[in-house]
Order: structure tokens, then sequence, then C-alpha cells
């Protein structure tokens, strides 16, 4: 049976300027697979799924999206929740209503629907206890929840997550895993995430892209995070 | 008592200063709330610069020859406005453009601007007499000969921003919380941030021509900066430093008449004081 793609890059060069960061990308990823991006720090992870968010135009190539309707999918991204300013007096709530400004006009008023459908999405992540509280005051888990209930506000086709789970304690991780996982089962999204978390990686998702000194090794988890294979993509050695 | 009464009397001589002060107080912090949110404080102490040197610009015109001399008020404070709006827009828009390249520090560039604007308007004026007796009143901030024309422009302006700050809240907030989730929304940051400043800079450059760039500057980041202490919601946030800015400006105003001082600085100087004693309440608050 032929595999949907949701996403090819055919010689893409990602990079900010005149800095070429990945010099030439080529990559097709599975509709409704959940995908790791992983490599160390500077090999370009989040300049790579900020390229295929649209945050960054590709220095060169061609990135081209196919969903059902051939349209280009909606996208739902969570960005590492460093990024975004503590100063804002914004709650939880304010916040994953922002995932619906895709569909609601300028100057227009969020109608009761859609502020519906954003408290469902905070229920799927489970923020139902701190909706009403500052942003800025909940803890790494609780924001990163948050955040994913307002990618998912989106009605998004396929979810990019940058780094989900950096900075979170372990039962935090375990969760925000299991509630990836639910959602890519329940509403078949397709996921990108970026993460260092080999153990948990390997856990959770099925194919794995590994940047590796400006080039790319793609193929399924439970070949490429063999303990074999990590010796070989990390130049390390057990003993 | 007797003071307020005669302030409030509707053949009060200086009722259009009262009513500018209302008006600038109201208005200004509602783009000053943004100006903080996106760390640009230093932008909000430049661009009245900027605005002011427009408009010494604009004066010095005639004097070069390059327009005829304005002898009708109307025409001359359409003069000064244009020279205000065009730097402030300009400068805003260059700002913007080196910010997007990513060179160089945003506050040396601010602050270059500043500086740079401070010293072509005092070497505008230098040279126009005419024109240095108007600025100087306005660097003063004395807030006294405040026309029907000036104070019905500055009417029309704020409505203008204050409802497209009200209509695009959504947008506003998006694009300045967060950028990459806007882009990824197919928003057109670039539009936004456009719309944004012109608001900023219709304000900066329409206060300054009615206050002075020193009250505008006290204006547009005081009562932000004293509500946020307390603030817990956006809307706190934004209506708390609109209302604590027009009754500040009021507040001012009478201090300002009953004791025979500037009027501007006295406004600026009580904002002060509420800032300090906003402060020290704060910290008790957070002690307990």
């Amino acid at each position: 049976m032929a595999t949907d793609y949701i996403l090819s890059l055919r010689d893409v060069a990602v990079g900010y300027g005149r800095l070429v960061v990945l010099p030439d990308v080529n990559l097709r990823l599975a509709q409704g697979a959940f995908i790791g991006l992983l490599g160390a720090n500077g090999s370009g992870k989040s300049t790579l799924i900020k390229t295929i968010a649209g945050i960054i135009p590709p220095l060169s190539g061609q990135i081209q999206f196919q969903s059902g309707n051939h349209k280009t999918p909606i996208l739902g991204y969570v960005p590492q929740r460093e990024s975004l300013d503590a100063s804002f007096l914004l709650s939880a709530f304010e916040v994953a209503l922002m995932g619906v400004c895709g569909r609601v006009g300028p100057g227009r008023m969020i109608p009761a629907a859609e502020r519906e459908h954003v408290k469902q999405c905070l229920h799927q992540a489970e923020c139902d206890d701190f909706a009403h509280q500052r942003f800025s005051e909940l803890s790494g888990g609780q924001r990163q929840r948050v955040l994913i209930a307002r990618a998912l506000a989106a009605h998004p086709q396929f979810l990019l997550l940058d780094e989900p789970t950096a900075g979170i304690d372990a039962a935090a991780t375990q969760s925000i895993m299991e509630l990836l996982r639910k959602i890519r089962e329940q509403q078949g999204i397709t996921i990108l995430m970026v993460n260092h978390d080999l153990p948990m990686v390997r856990r959770y998702v099925e194919e794995v892209i590994w940047l590796r000194n400006g080039t790319i090794v793609q193929g399924p988890a439970s070949e490429l995070l063999s303990r074999e294979k990590i010796e070989e993509l990390l130049e390390i050695s057990w003993l | 008592m007797e003071t307020l009464r005669e302030i409030f009397d509707p053949e009060f001589l200086l009722r259009n200063s009262v009513y500018i002060m209302l008006l600038v107080g109201f208005a200004a912090p509602l783009v000053g709330v943004y100006l903080i949110l996106r760390r640009l404080i230093f932008l909000g102490v430049a661009l009245p610069q900027i605005s002011s040197c427009g408009i010494a610009f604009a004066f010095a015109l005639p004097g070069w020859g390059l327009i005829p001399h304005m002898h009708d008020r109307v025409e001359e404070r359409a003069l000064a406005l244009a020279g205000s709006v065009v730097f402030t827009l300009l400068a805003i828009f260059f700002l913007a453009v080196f910010e997007r390249r990513g060179r160089g520090l945003v506050e040396g560039r601010i602050g270059t601007a500043y500086v740079l604007a401070g010293a072509w308007s005092i070497l505008l004026l230098v040279q126009n007499p005419h024109g240095e007796h108007g600025m100087l009143e306005l660097l003063r901030g004395e807030v006294i000969s405040v026309s029907n024309l000036d104070m019905g422009l500055t009417a029309v302006v704020f409505a203008i921003v204050v409802t497209a700050l009200f209509i695009f809240q959504k947008e506003f907030l998006l694009v300045s919380f967060d950028r990459e989730m806007a882009l990824t929304l197919k928003k057109k940051i670039f539009f936004w941030d456009a719309f944004l400043f012109t608001m900023v800079a219709l304000t900066v450059s329409i206060s300054v021509l009615t206050v002075g760039p020193l009250v505008t500057f006290g204006f547009l980041l005081l009562p932000p900066l004293i509500t946020y202490q307390f603030a817990r919601t956006m809307r706190q946030f934004i209506l708390g430093a609109s209302l604590v800015g027009g009754i500040s400006g009021m507040i001012g105003f009478v201090i300002a008449y009953k004791w025979d001082l500037p009027v501007g600085p006295t406004a600026i100087a009580f904002l002060g004081v509420i800032f300090g004693v906003a402060f020290c309440v704060r910290k008790l608050i957070q002690k307990r």
C-alpha cells in the first residue's frame, strides 16, 4: 500500500540570512506519523522546525505540503515556552484563545462556539484546574499543556512541537508524552517533535529524523534508536 | 472646591487646556501599554523628541524659502502636524526595518535617534526666532494656549486611535505576544506592526503638538508603569492605565492652576508621586 505523505522537502537549505545551518534537506513525512527530530545542540533542529512551520523562509529548495483536500494543512505550532514574554498579563484561557485567531477575521469578536472549542481543547490537555490562572505563573509542565491546547484550538492536521519537555520534571514529561500519544491516536494528527530525551522518544515515536554535522538520517525509531546506531550517530562508545 | 468649580465652569478661559490634559491623559497610556509590553520604553522617550524635531523642521521651511511664510494659525498647525507625523512615521519605519534585519543594538539605534533629534531641534530653532518661541512653549509643557482647532484635531485623532486599538486588540496582542504563532496562523506580521506603530506615531505626534514632548513621554509610560504593579489581567492593565492617566492629568491641572505652575510638568511630577506611592504600597503588600 502506498504511503501518503503530509510534507516533503526537496533540496531545501535552511538558515538565517547568509548563515546556512542545514545545506541540503531532503525529507518526506508520512501522514499521521509521530516523528521525533533529534540532534545535538546547535545542529539545526529548531531552525528546521521553524522553516517547516513557515516562521523562517527556506534559503532555497522546495517545501511541499499535502493534505486530504490538496490544500496546505493547518499547522499547530508549540514554541519553546521560554520564548513567550512573561510580562503579558494573560490567563491560560486567553493564551489558548489565540489558537482560533486564524479562523476569526481581523476586528471580529471571537464567537461563543470558538470559545467553547478552546475550553474543550484545554479540557483535553487537562488544563481545567488552571485555565483562569495567569499563564506566566504556571509551572513549566502546565504552560506546555496550555500551549498544546492552543495549538489544538487551530484544528491542526500537523502538530509541530519545539522541545515540549525541556526543563520539565519526569512526571510532567511522561504526562505530556501521553497527552501527545492520545491526541495522535484519537485525531490522527501528524506530529513532529524536537526532543533531547532519547528514552522518551524511543518509547513514543515511530520515526526519527537525526541531524548530525549538517546531514540528516531518517528512519524507524526502532532502528535509529538501537544502541549500536546511537553509538554510531553520537560517535561514542559505551566501552 | 472653589478651584474645581472655577475650572469646570463652561466659561472658564483655560477650559481647552483642561480638556486636552484629560484627552492626552486617557489616550496616551493606551498606546504606552504596547510600548511597555514590547519592551520599547526607549522608543517612548525618543519618539516625542523626534516628533519635536519634525515640528522644528517644519517651522524652519519658510525661513529657508522652501514654502511661503504662514500667517494663518490653521496653516501653521497643519504644517507643524505634518512635520511631526512625517518625522515620527519615518523614524518608526527605519527602526522597524533595521529591527527586521536584526543588525546592531536596538537601544543603540533608538538612543542615537533621540540624541540626534534633540540636537537638530535646537539647531533648527536657533535659526528661526519665530518658531523658537512656539517650541519653547511646547518644550516647557505650558499647555495654556490650546485653540479650538487643536482641541478638535486631538479629539478626532485620539478617537481614531482608541477605536483602532479596541477593534484590533486581538491582532495587536497576538503579534506582540507570540510572533511565531501569528506567522503559523498566516497573519501579516509586518502589516499589523506597521498599523500599531502608526497608531503610536499619530498619538505621539498630536500629543507633542499640543502638550509637548516631556508631557507626552510622561503620559505614555508612567500611567502604565503604575498600573502594571497591581493589574492582574490585560483589561485591568489597559483600562487602569488610561484611568490613572486621565485622572492624573486632571489633578495635575488643578494643582498647577491653584499654585500657578506650568501644567505639564506639574501633572508629570504628580504622576511621579503616585508611582512612588504605588511602588511602596506594592512592596508592603508583598511583605505581608
